[in-house]
């Protein structure tokens, strides 16, 4: 003998109860297998329930008039344990599609439950609640969400920068790839683990410095390696050398329309063009025009060294700090050559591999503060050179062309001279012609 | 020599032709297709060389064209079945999507939908309404079927071979504005098999993705946007469905981006399903999202306007400034 | 309600009658073999009602009251005609050879078809009203292009008979002279849509328009149904082209288990249909004409009862099928989206997500 429940089975339809309207049978019964049990109605008709047992009546689980909700019992059995005498030869189970889980609906067996669904997620949630909630925000307060693309992201991650941390120079502040190469070579070697927790400001001279907040009152640095070369260099060159600065402002307009032609051309696919391209073409085109700005003051000889070549010095900003490897020859190359030149000599500084002799026997110096968005210096002379140029950034401005004001594409030099052997009309005149060419540097590169 | 010149219009009829001769089994079914042979002449002469009974001019009943289909291959038969034009499908669509797409499943594997359902698509031919459809959404949405097109007139001329071999039921969808475009076709080996997409034009900076009529407009931008110095590299998908996603992700990793183009309106379409699965698969080598160039959600406009609606080089050429423009 | 046009064989009191274009030909021995396939058929058919409202079948589509339809058109088929039925020809899956089981496969909802159709020439069923009868006219296209000796018999109600597959269907079977009989059962019902409002003509009289014969039937007369197929598959078999039957009937149950008739119907109409029981015109018929004694009666109720209690054991045991078989047969060749399908739920069903 066992038990056997019989619960208020799906009868159609989406229904979820049933109202018992007549018992056919009463607690004692012995009932066969499909013998009408009960007459039940549902929102749509009176159904009558055959017995799915062959046994006992022992409960009635509700009255005539009671509401029954799906899947409660409904009638309990004692149900014989003898096998029937039609047996099949297989092993019967009995499965019991989906108890419990259904709704029923017209042409199947129903929508799952709810219970099923919150089963799974009340099992994610209570492993969240077990480690903490995620947090959006560091606590430190920092800002909101980055503004970066996937692959720097990844880039972030792979170096274990703090994006929250970068500056973006991007547009609307997005960070770029750039932005985390300086992040990453800003923080010492074997730090990665902590970058994140590490507050640092940007570099000086070189080295790391902690952040305001985070840093000693009064912090003293020793002067050595870059930083004191620097100071050095710095010192000797406004002790010994006179210097003076003349700046105007140009009109690139056709220099930048020049290179963007360029650019899209095929032949100059892949070459890094950029105004300071033209610019140190402008430069040593200068020298051959005026040799005497290439010149260099020997005071203990007591000659001024005038040089028919150019080894032209790119004030490079490295991680390292302030360096300035020079192109030798730089006057005897085209415009693609020079490129190149400008290229490698940026790649070499900032990996910190610029041979030592690309550091020696600069005779004219660039120093680009564009990109920092600034127009212009006076920069300190290089110690043994006679002038340094700096190029400031290219940005829309008003500028009067045939008497109206257009928008043209503006840029600010300044030059520091060596004043003891170069004169105001000297240099003035050097950028003049500076300005000439950068106003319309086709002609003379064609010329070269 | 084994090429030979010709529209995709007569590949697909040299294409049949072959099928037919090479099995016995093989038949076309569709409206006019007999003795006019079809009014874009796809199927010009077959009646004539293999008979009434191989070449069935039907009653005009698209549901009964592609249900008796489903009978014959039943039967052993390999139908292929001719839509007159894309929008004229959905007659049958209950065929297709109730018992083309499910009969192999509902049999347990009894039943092989040996059948190609073949219809001209895409727009561009200056056609009323109903004549310029995109309509292989719904088909690609539908588990059981296969979608594939065609580009070119050798991609027309095995294809519809490899399709009527395959004994997935395949809905093929003919660029009917490149059918009188005429190409080389070698017609001693097909370049590739049915489902594999093919880079029609190697590039770096952006992968362009297409299919039907859009592949010869998105090589056309290609050219016009290497004279501006972005190399694109345009992929013709060939199938739809399934779309052969590892020959795509391999080109979006090398360039980080993506343009999918297509006739069709965007919304739920085969663009949205080929950004969405490129971005799980190629996040992190993404340096811009996925855009897509596509018709507009709007009926099928008049074909007096309908160029403006259409993919053209230029709208995909703003699409690359785009999505060049984004790490900037 | 029932014309002149209606071919009968047997009243429902079990009496011959006779009509000019139709003689039985039936042995008594072959009669009481009917009878016991209507008795088997209808016992079991009441059985899967009963598994149904035990929560067994997600539901059942009973043949309660058409059961001498079926039976005589599925034992005029010959071994090698092809069988398109819709959801409800349980009688004809039964003399087609389909074991009792697999035909509830379906409404136990571990299949959507239940058996292989190329095995019993009986294709799987279709739910979508009226998509198997072009599928059938298709099917006898194939035979007509192999010039076998078959026929097609496909099924579809008198609701159906509105549906747009049906029309092309007949078109078809007409412009091409296709070995294929129209059988439909109007049972004067789609779900609560009465046959007249499908049509203002009588159903059979459709065919003519659209080019072959069209015959009416008494549906609950064995005799006359089994006659009347006989021949349309034989005019089919030998090129005459398409026959349409119209077995007119009755739905003595509900469309399905989820369906209450008494909205829609009276029972005084009920009432009427029951006196024209197919089983209990036969039975008298074997009574009067054959002397068939109570205990061969007997006899067959019991192996019914048997046959029951077997599809009980069979459908209990119907487990709930492996949910990575649902990525089977989607295609014939292997495809990418499919494999992807099911190694994502091979993973989350290892990780105890869902339910193996």
């Amino acid at each position: 003998m066992s038990r056997e429940v019989f619960l208020l089975p799906d009868v159609g339809e989406g229904l979820i109860e049933a109202e018992v309207v007549t018992w056919k049978v009463r607690v004692g019964d012995v009932v066969t297998l499909n013998q009408p049990l009960v007459d039940v109605e549902t929102a749509k008709a009176v159904v009558e329930l055959p017995s799915p047992f062959a046994g006992t009546v022992v409960t009635l689980h509700a009255q005539a008039g009671d509401v029954v909700d799906v899947n409660q019992p409904l009638v309990t059995f004692d149900v014989d344990a003898e096998p029937a005498p039609h047996a099949t030869p297989k092993h019967v189970v009995h499965d019991v599609p989906d108890e419990g889980r259904r709704e029923p609906v017209l042409i199947g067996y129903g929508v799952a439950t709810e219970d099923e669904i919150h089963a799974r997620t009340a099992r994610r949630t209570t492993s969240i609640g077990a480690t903490g909630v995620s947090s959006a925000h560091d606590d430190r307060g920092a800002p909101g969400p980055v503004r970066t693309t996937p692959p720097v992201r990844l880039l972030a991650k792979q170096y274990g920068v703090d994006l929250r941390r970068v500056a973006g120079t991007g547009r609307d502040g997005l960070v770029t790839r750039d932005d985390v190469e300086r992040a990453r070579t800003a923080r010492p070697v074997g730090s990665i683990a902590d970058a994140s927790r590490v507050a640092t400001s940007p570099r000086m001279a070189g080295r790391e410095l902690a952040a305001w907040d985070v840093g000693p009152r009064e912090e003293r640095i020793a002067v050595r390696g870059v930083l004191k070369a620097m100071a050095e260099s710095m010192t000797l060159s406004v002790a010994t050398q006179p210097q003076a600065a003349v700046w105007t402002r140009v009109d690139a307009t056709r220099t930048t329309e020049l290179i963007a032609s360029l650019k899209a051309h095929p032949d100059w696919a892949g070459e890094r063009l950029s105004p300071l391209t033209i610019v140190a073409m402008a430069l040593c085109d200068a020298a051959r025009r005026f040799p005497g700005l290439n010149s260099h003051f020997d005071a203990a000889a007591q000659e001024v060294v005038v040089r028919r070549y150019v080894n032209l010095g790119i004030a490079a900003d490295t991680p390292r700090g302030l360096v300035v490897p020079n192109i030798k020859d730089a006057d005897q190359l085209d415009l693609r050559q020079m490129a190149r030149a400008l290229g490698h000599l940026v790649a070499t500084a900032r990996a910190g591999t610029t041979p030592p002799a690309d550091l020696a026997a600069t005779t004219l110096t660039i120093t680009n503060v564009g990109p920092f968005g600034v127009d212009g210096a006076m920069a300190i002379l290089p110690p043994g050179t006679g002038a340094i140029l700096c190029v400031g950034q290219v940005a829309p401005a008003p500028w009067v062309v045939d008497g109206a004001v257009v928008v043209r594409q503006v840029l600010e030099l300044s030059m520091t001279f060596d004043h003891r052997q170069i004169d105001g009309a000297m240099a003035s005149s050097v950028m003049a012609h500076l300005a000439r060419y950068l106003g319309d540097p086709a002609p003379a590169l064609l010329a070269r | 020599m084994t090429t030979t010149t010709m529209t995709m219009a007569k590949a697909l009829n040299e294409g049949l032709r072959r099928a037919m001769e090479r099995d016995p089994k093989v038949l076309l079914m569709g409206e006019d297709i007999g003795k006019l042979g079809g009014v874009f002449r796809i199927t010009d002469g077959l009646q004539k060389d293999f008979g009434q009974d191989r070449v069935v001019d039907t009653p005009l009943a698209e549901s009964a064209i592609v249900g008796t289909a489903v009978g014959l291959s039943i039967r052993g038969y390999r139908p292929v079945c001719e839509m007159q034009f894309d929008g004229f499908v959905f007659p049958a669509f209950d065929q297709i999507v109730s018992q083309v797409a499910k009969l192999h499943k509902r049999s347990d594997g009894v039943y092989r939908m040996s059948m190609v359902i073949r219809l001209p698509f895409q727009g561009g031919i200056g056609a009323i309404e109903h004549h310029s459809e995109s309509p292989e959404a719904y088909f690609a949405h539908t588990p059981g079927l296969r979608v594939v097109s065609p580009s070119t007139p050798h991609d027309a001329y095995w294809m519809i071979q490899q399709s009527i071999d395959s004994d997935d039921p395949i809905i093929f969808c003919e660029p009917k504005s490149r059918y009188w475009e005429k190409g080389e076709v070698d017609v001693a080996s097909p370049s590739r098999d049915l489902y594999s997409a093919q880079v029609r034009r190697a590039g770096t900076d952006v992968t362009v993705v297409g299919y039907g009529s859009s592949v010869k407009t998105m090589l056309r931008a290609a050219d016009a946007a290497a004279l501006e110095g972005t190399s694109l590299e345009v992929i013709d998908l060939r199938s739809i469905a399934p779309i052969d996603f590892p020959v795509v992700t391999s080109s979006v990793e090398k360039t980080g981006r993506l343009i999918v183009v297509q006739d069709a309106p965007r919304t739920a379409s085969i663009s949205s399903e080929i950004v969405a699965e490129v971005t799980q698969r190629c996040f992190y080598s993404l340096r811009a999202p996925g855009l897509r160039v596509t018709g507009y959600h709007v009926p099928y406009p008049v074909a007096r306007i309908e160029e403006e609606y259409r993919p053209t080089a230029d709208r995909i050429l703003d699409a690359v400034d785009q999505v060049m423009g984004f790490e900037s | 309600m029932i014309d002149d046009e209606l071919v009968q064989l047997l009243t429902p009191e079990g009496e011959r009658v006779s009509h000019p274009d139709y003689t039985s030909t039936l042995t008594g021995d072959q009669i009481l073999s009917m009878y016991r396939d209507m008795v088997i058929v209808r016992r079991l058919c009441n059985e899967s009602t009963s598994l149904q409202r035990q929560g067994q079948l997600a539901l059942w589509a009973p043949i309660q009251g058409q059961e001498g339809a079926q039976i005589g058109a599925g034992r005029a088929l010959a071994p090698m005609d092809f069988t398109f039925p819709t959801y409800r020809e349980h009688g004809i899956s039964w003399c087609r050879g389909v074991p009792p089981e697999d035909v509830l496969r379906l409404f136990r909802a571990v299949s959507n078809g239940g058996w292989d159709p190329q095995k019993y020439r009986h294709h799987v069923p279709t739910i979508v009203l009226g998509n198997q009868v072009l599928n059938a006219v298709g099917y006898a296209m194939g035979v007509q292009r192999d010039g076998a000796d078959e026929a097609v018999l496909t099924f579809f109600g008198d609701g159906a008979s509105s549906q747009g597959d049906v029309l092309e269907a007949f078109v078809w079977a007409s412009s091409f002279n296709v070995p294929v009989v129209f059988f439909c059962q109007n049972n004067q019902f789609g779900i609560s849509t009465p046959a007249t409002t499908q049509s203002k003509v009588p159903l059979y009289r459709r065919a003519r328009g659209f080019g072959f014969p069209g015959v009416r039937v008494d549906g609950n007369d064995l005799l006359a149904c089994y006659e009347v197929t006989r021949a349309a598959l034989e005019n089919a078999r030998a090129g005459g082209g398409p026959t349409m039957i119209e077995a007119y009937t009755y739905r003595m149950g509900a469309h399905t288990t989820s369906d209450d008739p008494t909205r829609y119907r009276v029972d005084a109409e009920v009432e009427v249909w029951k006196h024209r029981d197919p089983i209990e015109r036969i039975k008298a018929l074997l009574v009067r004409e054959y002397q068939t004694k109570p205990a061969v009666f007997d006899q067959v109720a019991q192996e019914a009862e048997a046959f029951a209690r077997k599809l009980r054991d069979d459908v209990l045991a119907m487990g709930r099928p492996d949910p990575l078989s649902m990525f089977d047969h989607v295609y014939t060749d292997e495809h990418p989206l499919v494999q992807e399908g099911r190694r994502e739920m091979s993973a989350l069903l290892a990780a105890g997500v869902g339910h193996a």
